[in-house]
C-alpha cells in the first residue's frame, strides 16, 4: 500500500471573512467554523481563539489536539467510520496542513486535565505548543451526560479539522513524502535479507475518556490486529481520552504516529517494516491475556524478527506491555518498548507497575510525577479554576501569584508513550 | 461466568447502577483501603477479575475504585497477588488529594470509575 | 568569590606509602597537601576550588577499626569545614571501595557535607553505598585516572555549589534508584528504533529504565516422602543463642551462624534471642520459635510428618544486609547442607 502525503506549512492563522490558506496563512472564517461545531444540538456555545509558539497564553483543559488533513486522491476520507464513511484508508494521496492543530478544550469532568502552554518551561514538555493552535472551547447544554458531551466535543474536533483540510485540496504541497509497506510475500522477496519488523501499538480502552477508536469501532471491543501503518495517516485512529494528559494520545499523535514514521525512515534500508498490529488495554484481566496472546500469535504468523511495542497510561497498561513483551519475546520476537514512568515526586518509587526481566530493552518517556512551575501567562484560553484539580495538581497547584505547581502529568503530552518527545529520565 | 464475579466498591453510583442485577459489596472505604479489602480477598482464595489500576484517574486523585473479584474461592492465585499488591504499593507514588475537590466533582469521579467497571462486565459474560 | 574548599581522601597506596604491607596506616591528615589523585583533581578544578587538606588512611585499618577510623576522619573533615568531600576514586580495591563508600555516607549524614566518589561498578563498596552517596562509574583500574577525575571533578563542584544534579547517564555517576528527567538529543521513537537496530544485531545497547532485578530461583521439585526427609532450618530472622557469641550485626550483618540444635525442643527466652535491629525483638525474644520454628518441626518430626529436623541452624540479620552478603553467606552454609544430606530447608524471614 502506497500512500504520498503532502505538507502544507502553515506559518499563521489568522480570523478572516472568508476561510482560506494563503501564501502559507491559514485565515479561518470564525461564523463558519461555529455553525460546524454548533451543528450538534448538544453544544450550546462555542468560542475560537488562536495561540501562536511564544505568546503568553495557557491552553486548559485541552481534550484532544488534532491536524487538519484532506484525501486528495485513493479510497476513503479522513477520519474513516468517525466523519467519511467506512472504507479502507492509507493508500492514495493526502494533504496535511503541518505546523498548525486544531485544538479542542471543554470541561468534561471536573477533574478535567491538559495543559499546553504556548511559552514558558511548560512549552518545552508539550510538543503542541510549537504550532500555531487554533482552539475550540466549547460549552455544553444544560444538564448533559458526561458521555454525550465528550462525544459531542470529540466529533466537534473532527468535523473542523477535516473543514479545514478541505481548504488545501487545490493547493499544491511544499513537499511530499511517500510511504510504501508490501504485501507478506511481496515484501519478503523485494527484501529477502532485510529483518521483518512490525509496530506494536497498545491503545488505551476503558470507559468514559479512556477510549480509542479505530475506523470508528470502540477500541475495547476489538480483537488484535494488523493494519498498514499508512492507515493512521488518514485518521484510522482516534482519541477519545484525555484524562491523565502526559501519556495519552492526542488525535494529531495518531496522524504523525513517530514509531511509524522512524520505522518508515529505515525502511527498505535497515529493515522491512511489515505492518502495524493495534492491540487494547481494557479492564478486564482476562482481556488482557487474550489481547496480549492474540498479539503474540500474530507477530508468530507474521515471522516478525523484532517490534517496538509502545504504551499509552499508566497503571494497569503496564500489565499489558509486560505482557505482550514476555509473550512476543517467547515466540522468539525481539522487542524494544516505550513506556513513562511514575516513580514519585522524588524520583525514588517503583516507576511501574508491572514488571519482567524479558523487558530488557526499555525507552523511557520520563517521570510524570516530576514537579514543575508554570508560570502565570497573559491569557489563558480555557478555564483556569480547573487547574487546582488537575491530575498532579494539588490544593496549592494555583498559588496567589498566578503561578502553578504541578505534576508535569498535567501536560499534554508531556511523557508520551509512543516516544513523541525527547524527554527520558535514568 | 455469569454471576461468578463480585463487584467490591467505594462507589456509591455502582451499587446505585449496577447492585441491582449484579452482586455489589458497597463500603465507605477510602481508595487504599478499598485495594485492601479485595487483597484480603484474593488471599481467601478468590481471583482479581479486573485491574485494580484501571483508569488513568490516579490514586489518591479519585477517592473512588470498583474492582470485580471472582464469587468462587479457590487456590490461592499468585498473579492476582502480585497485581494487588503492586497496586496498593502505587497508592504512595500519588500526592493525596481526593479531599481537595468541589462537592460536584465527586459524581465526576464516580461516573467515570462506574464507566470503567462497566467497560468489565461484557467480558465477563463470555469467559 | 572565594575557592570552594575541597578534602580529599585516599588510602596508603595511592598516597605513595606502600602496597598490602602498609594497610595498617592509621588516618592522617595533612593540612594544604595535594597527593596522588588530589593532583589530577586539581588541575580539573583551575581556580574553582582547592583541595585544603587530604587525609589518608590504610585499607586494613580503617576496616578493621571502622568505628576509631571513622570518628577521627570524621573530626579531621569537620574542622576544615570544606564545601565538598571526595573520597577516591577506588577503582578495583574492594577495601578502598569499602572505605571511600562509608566514609562519603558518614561526612554526608553526620556533617551534612555534600560528599562524592567512584568506583568500578563490581567494587563490593558500588552495591553498598552507590544509592547513599553520589558515585562515579569507573573503570577497573588506575590507568582509569582520567576518565574518573573527568567526571568526578564536574560532579563535585556541582554538589559543593548546590546546583541541581542531572541524570546518572548526563552527570557520569551510577544509577542510585533515583529517576530524573531531562531531555534527550533525539525523541523517543527514534531512540527505540537505534535500541531495536542494534538488538537485532545482537550489539550492545543500553536500556533506559532496567527493570527492577529478579532473582527467581526454580522451584526444585517437591520432595517426594516427607516422613523421610531431614529438614532444616533457615533464617535472616537474626534468631541467635542468647547472648549472640558470634556478634552478628544488628544490621548489615557481615557473617552468619551455625548453631546446634541437637536436643533442643524448643527455643525459650532464657535461651534464644534475635540479633536483628530492623523489627520490634519483643516477640521474637520471648518465644524464637516464632521466627525459627523449632518447637513446630520437633512435633512433626515425633509424629513422623517429617524424618528429621537437621541438627543445626543457619541464621543472619536481613537488615539492610548487602544482597551481595547475604549470596555469598548461602553459598558457604548451602554446601554444608548438601554435604549434611539435608533434603529440604525451611527458610523464614521477618
Amino acid at each position: 500500500m502506497k500512500l504520498e502525503v503532502g505538507h502544507i506549512f502553515i506559518k499563521d492563522i489568522q480570523f478572516g471573512a472568508e476561510s482560506k490558506i494563503e501564501d502559507g496563512v491559514l485565515y479561518v472564517s470564525e461564523e463558519a467554523v461555529k455553525a460546524i461545531v454548533l451543528e450538534d444540538e448538544k453544544i450550546k456555545s462555542v468560542k475560537l481563539d488562536i495561540a501562536k509558539p511564544g505568546e503568553s497564553v495557557r491552553i486548559t483543559p485541552v481534550k484532544d489536539v488534532i491536524e487538519p488533513r484532506v484525501k486528495v486522491e485513493g479510497r476513503g476520507g479522513i477520519f474513516p467510520g468517525v466523519i467519511a464513511k467506512v472504507d479502507t484508508v492509507g493508500s492514495g494521496k493526502t494533504y496535511a496542513l503541518k505546523g498548525m492543530a486544531v485544538v479542542t478544550a471543554g470541561k468534561i469532568v471536573g477533574f478535567q486535565e491538559g495543559i499546553i502552554d504556548m511559552s514558558g518551561p511548560g512549552a518545552d514538555y508539550t510538543p503542541f505548543s510549537k504550532l500555531n493552535n487554533l482552539v475550540v472551547v466549547c460549552e455544553p447544554i444544560d444538564d448533559i451526560k458526561q458521555h454525550d458531551y465528550e462525544q459531542a466535543v470529540r466529533f466537534a474536533g473532527f468535523r473542523v479539522a477535516v473543514y479545514l483540510g478541505e481548504l488545501a485540496r487545490e493547493l499544491t504541497p511544499d513537499e511530499t513524502k511517500v510511504y510504501e509497506t508490501y504485501g507478506i510475500m511481496e515484501g519478503k522477496e523485494k527484501f529477502p535479507n532485510l529483518p521483518r519488523v512490525a509496530y506494536v501499538q497498545m491503545l488505551q480502552s476503558q470507559g468514559l475518556l479512556h477510549d480509542t477508536y479505530v475506523y470508528g469501532v470502540d477500541a475495547k471491543k476489538t480483537l488484535s490486529t494488523i493494519m498498514n501503518p499508512t492507515e493512521v495517516m488518514d485518521g484510522a485512529i482516534v482519541s477519545g481520552n484525555c484524562v491523565s494528559a502526559c501519556d495519552k494520545n492526542p488525535t494529531y499523535v495518531h496522524e504523525n504516529n513517530p514509531v511509524v514514521h522512524d520505522l518508515f525512515e529505515e525502511h527498505g534500508k535497515t529493515i522491512n517494516f511489515v505492518c502495524q498490529i493495534l492491540t487494547n488495554e481494557n479492564v478486564y484481566l482476562a482481556d488482557k491475556m487474550r489481547s496480549s496472546d492474540w498479539t503474540a500469535k500474530l507477530c508468530r504468523l507474521l515471522d516478525l524478527d523484532a517490534v517496538i511495542v509502545s504504551q499509552e497510561g499508566f497503571g494497569n497498561p503496564d500489565t499489558d506491555l509486560i505482557m505482550n513483551c514476555k509473550k512476543i519475546e517467547a515466540e522468539g520476537v525481539k522487542t524494544v518498548i516505550i513506556t513513562d514512568e511514575y516513580a514519585g515526586r522524588d524520583g525514588k518509587s517503583q516507576s511501574l507497575a508491572d514488571a519482567d526481566p524479558a523487558a530488557d530493552a526499555v525507552v523511557t518517556g520520563g517521570n510524570a510525577n516530576q514537579v514543575i512551575i508554570l508560570p502565570k501567562m497573559d491569557k489563558v484560553i480555557g478555564m483556569l479554576d480547573y487547574v487546582n484539580t488537575i491530575a498532579g495538581g494539588n490544593e496549592h497547584s494555583l498559588r496567589e501569584d498566578g503561578t502553578i505547581e504541578v505534576e508535569i502529568q498535567a501536560i499534554t503530552g508531556a511523557t508520551n508513550e509512543t516516544g513523541f518527545n525527547c524527554l527520558s529520565a535514568r | 461466568m455469569k454471576g461468578g464475579f463480585v463487584i467490591i466498591t467505594n462507589n456509591p453510583l455502582v451499587e446505585e447502577k449496577l447492585g441491582k442485577d449484579q452482586d455489589v459489596e458497597y463500603e465507605n472505604l477510602s481508595f487504599e483501603e478499598t485495594l485492601k479489602k479485595v487483597r484480603d480477598r484474593i488471599y481467601l482464595g478468590h481471583r482479581l477479575l479486573t485491574h485494580p489500576l484501571s483508569g488513568s484517574v490516579k490514586p489518591n486523585e479519585t477517592p473512588y475504585k470498583s474492582v470485580m473479584v471472582s464469587k468462587q474461592a479457590g487456590a490461592l492465585d499468585l498473579r492476582s497477588a502480585e497485581i494487588i499488591e503492586s497496586a496498593i504499593h502505587a497508592c504512595g507514588k500519588f500526592q493525596f488529594r481526593s479531599d481537595k475537590y468541589k462537592p460536584e466533582v465527586y459524581k465526576d469521579f464516580q461516573v467515570v470509575d462506574c464507566t470503567l467497571i462497566e467497560s468489565a462486565i461484557p467480558s465477563v459474560e463470555y469467559w | 568569590m572565594s575557592k570552594i574548599k575541597v578534602v580529599h581522601y585516599i588510602n596508603q597506596f595511592f598516597a605513595n606509602i606502600g602496597g598490602e604491607e602498609k594497610a595498617d596506616f592509621p588516618a592522617e591528615i595533612r593540612v594544604g597537601e595535594v597527593v596522588g589523585p588530589g593532583l589530577a583533581l586539581s588541575q580539573k578544578f583551575g581556580d574553582e576550588a582547592e583541595i585544603v587538606a587530604t587525609i589518608i588512611c590504610g585499607d586494613s585499618y580503617f576496616n578493621e577499626n571502622l568505628d576509631k577510623a571513622k570518628a577521627d576522619i570524621l573530626a579531621m573533615v569537620k574542622e576544615h569545614k570544606p564545601d565538598v568531600f571526595i573520597a577516591g576514586p577506588a577503582f578495583n580495591a574492594g577495601r578502598y571501595g569499602v572505605a571511600c563508600g562509608t566514609i562519603a555516607d558518614a561526612v554526608q549524614e553526620e556533617l551534612g557535607i555534600p560528599a562524592v566518589t567512584g568506583m568500578y561498578v563490581e567494587n563490593p563498596g558500588a552495591d553498598m553505598f552507590k544509592s547513599k552517596v553520589y558515585m562515579v562509574s569507573t573503570k577497573n583500574s588506575a590507568a582509569g585516572m582520567r576518565d574518573a577525575v573527568g567526571k568526578l571533578a564536574p560532579l563535585a563542584l556541582k554538589l559543593a555549589k548546590g546546583e541541581k544534579i542531572g541524570a546518572s547517564c548526563q552527570e557520569g555517576y551510577m544509577p542510585n534508584g533515583v529517576r530524573v528527567n531531562f531531555f534527550e538529543k533525539e525523541r523517543g521513537s527514534k531512540r527505540a528504533v537505534k535500541m531495536l537496530l542494534k538488538k537485532l544485531a545482537d550489539k550492545p545497547f543500553e536500556t533506559e529504565y532496567p527493570m527492577p532485578s529478579f532473582d527467581r530461583v526454580e522451584p526444585n521439585p517437591a520432595v517426594k516422602d516427607l516422613s523421610k526427609a531431614t529438614i532444616a532450618l533457615v533464617t535472616s530472622g537474626g534468631i541467635v543463642p542468647k547472648g549472640n557469641p558470634d556478634h552478628i550485626e544488628s544490621s548489615n550483618a557481615s557473617h552468619y551462624g551455625e548453631y546446634d540444635i541437637d536436643g533442643v525442643m524448643d527455643l525459650t527466652a532464657e535461651t534464644y534471642e534475635t540479633a536483628h535491629g530492623g523489627y520490634d525483638p519483643v516477640y521474637a525474644n520471648e518465644d524464637a520459635d516464632r521466627v525459627l520454628p523449632v518447637d513446630v518441626l520437633r512435633e512433626m518430626e515425633k509424629n513422623g510428618v517429617i524424618g528429621k529436623l537437621h541438627n543445626k541452624f543457619y541464621t543472619t540479620v536481613g537488615n539492610g544486609t548487602a544482597v551481595a552478603s547475604s549470596k555469598a553467606f548461602a553459598d558457604e552454609y548451602a554446601q554444608k547442607l548438601k554435604a549434611d544430606g539435608v533434603d529440604a530447608v525451611i527458610l523464614t524471614s521477618t
